[in-house]
């Protein structure tokens, strides 16, 4: 049913989660999987350093993301393309799942507070609205 | 307050409480550190004692310094031509046009004209750049000829501060001179010094680059300059030096971002007057859209001659329509020397703000070159 499947993974415990349940659909319909991070740099920065330094910090995160997922998916037999790119969450996941033509993007739940759901907003719930393919949200 | 310990916790509680929320919502701490000192200042009040005007003197100071020290001579080189046309003309139109607009159209008289000319004719480095790394702008001929350009405008904007306002003596001519002269030595001799004392936990070289940055800066006073201009040059100056052993501006910047540059932002924002947020909305928009036209004039038609494409000169004009930082030094500049009134500067730096918002949001909305989200190599 699937042929391509892109996961969102942000390193955290639902980004993890994603990427699991992600990794057994890929297997399950022999699906090639592609796994999106996005680094987030601060917006309307200072100084160029404070770029540089959430850059290295970011760089430092996903280095560890990325050994992870690789270890994951040969843990369970499933070839994984990597990426990490630049640039606002939801945007950039919606713009890459695009240009992949992925048939399936698989997110996991954040879990935020109350407030800062209703004030700012999930990515799992941006990402929902806006990609242009079905979307599976792992709780 | 008259309890200096409670008085500090205050503002290092609202700076710590700025950098959390910065973390959490990816924004730049500066930016919240404005927007925290402008609700605190204007729901609580927060008390400005001299030693926080130093504390906040000191930290716009290093801001600037940190800001030269960024600057990429060999890029600058490598482009000379594109980035200083496009980088002049990014500096002189809107100063100019908004300068004018302000005293014509409003009626400020000259110096609150200029004030309200140089704090707009800024573009932020530091926006520009996040945005070109996203984009991977950053590694392309183009990205490097927008940033040398970014660079040429803060320098036309820090001089236009260090100058308009300077008593023209003989005395601002020896401050030229000796300015010049310690940005010709300070290469050869800084390095020589730094490499002399080592790294101690006393920490000579900053001890040095700040009895430099003070002296000049109690000069250009002395002139009726601006300390922040000797201090922009200077950084300009150890540029290349910093650049091949970044460890020394890193540790400068750990000071000045922890301690000093809060004070500032803190500062900048605790000024805002709510009331003008809204009976001075209309202005506000008025100098953000001079800002923004006044780019686009100057700038669209010289990508056009550099032959960039239609959406990369877009782009490029929109990117250098942004500012944030020498923006608000110069519009808190106006008010600290009662060139400006809070109304007027509340104006100002809400315009400058929104320029740091506003054609960011068009740029990458609508005007993204066909770069894409780069890649990253972790």
């Amino acid at each position: 049913m699937f042929k391509r499947i892109a996961v969102a993974n942000d390193g955290s415990e639902g980004g993890r989660k994603a990427l699991d349940f992600a990794c057994d659909l890929a297997k399950l319909h022999r699906a090639s999987l592609h796994m999106i991070s996005v680094e987030q740099l601060p917006d309307f920065a200072a100084s160029i350093d404070e770029v540089v330094e959430a850059k290295e910090a970011e760089n430092h995160k996903f280095h560890d993301v990325l050994e992870h997922a690789r270890k994951v998916a040969k843990a369970k037999g499933v070839t994984l393309k990597a990426e990490v790119v630049a640039g606002h969450a939801a945007a950039t996941i919606v713009e890459r799942v695009k240009a992949l033509k992925a048939d399936l993007l698989v997110v996991g739940f954040m879990g935020h507070s109350a407030l800062y759901e209703r004030i700012i907003g999930g990515t799992a719930d941006r990402l929902v609205r806006l990609a242009p393919c079905p979307v599976l949200v792992v709780k | 307050m008259d309890n200096v310990w409670l008085v500090s916790a205050l503002w290092i509680g609202l700076a710590l409480a700025s950098a959390l929320v910065s973390i959490r919502l990816a924004l730049s701490v500066a930016l919240i550190e404005i927007i925290v000192g402008a609700i605190a200042g204007n729901v609580i009040g927060l008390p400005l004692t001299p030693w926080i005007n130093y504390l906040a003197g000191l930290g716009a100071i290093l801001l600037t310094f940190l800001a030269g020290a960024e600057v990429d001579m060999d890029v600058v080189r490598r482009n000379v031509g594109a980035s200083v046309g496009i980088g002049f003309v990014s500096f002189l139109f809107p100063y100019v046009g908004c300068m004018l607009a302000a005293r014509y159209l409003l009626g400020w008289d000259w110096p609150q004209a200029q004030i309200a000319g140089i704090s707009l004719s800024t573009t932020s480095v530091a926006v520009v750049y996040a945005v070109m790394v996203e984009t991977g702008l950053n590694k392309t001929e183009l990205g490097k000829i927008i940033l040398a350009a970014c660079f040429i405008t803060d320098l036309g904007t820090v001089l236009a501060l260090g100058i308009v306002f300077a008593s023209f003596t003989v005395w601002l001519l020896a401050f030229a001179a000796a300015t010049v002269v310690v940005a010709w030595l300070m290469p050869t001799i800084a390095p020589w010094f730094f490499a002399k004392v080592g790294r101690r936990v006393s920490e000579p070289e900053i001890k040095f680059l700040l009895l430099i940055l003070f002296a000049l800066g109690g000069f250009a006073t002395a002139v009726g300059s601006e300390a922040v201009l000797p201090a922009y040059v200077i950084g300009m100056a150890l540029a290349p030096a910093f650049q091949r052993d970044p460890d020394l501006p890193h540790r400068i910047r750990v000071i000045a971002f922890a301690v000093l540059t809060p004070f500032y932002f803190l500062k900048a924002g605790s000024l805002v007057e709510a009331t003008t947020l809204v009976s001075g909305a209309g202005l506000i928009a008025l100098f953000l859209g001079l800002k923004m036209a006044t780019k686009f004039i100057g700038i669209l038609p010289l990508t056009r001659y550099y032959r960039f494409e239609n959406r990369e000169g877009m782009y490029t004009t929109l990117l250098m329509s942004t500012g944030l930082t020498f923006g608000s030094i110069s519009a808190l500049y106006g008010l600290t020397n009662h060139i400006i009134d809070q109304r007027q500067y509340t104006i100002l730096l809400i315009a400058v703000i929104g320029s740091a918002v506003v054609p960011t949001v068009i740029a990458q909305r609508w005007f993204l070159p066909k770069v894409g989200a780069a890649k990253q190599e972790v």
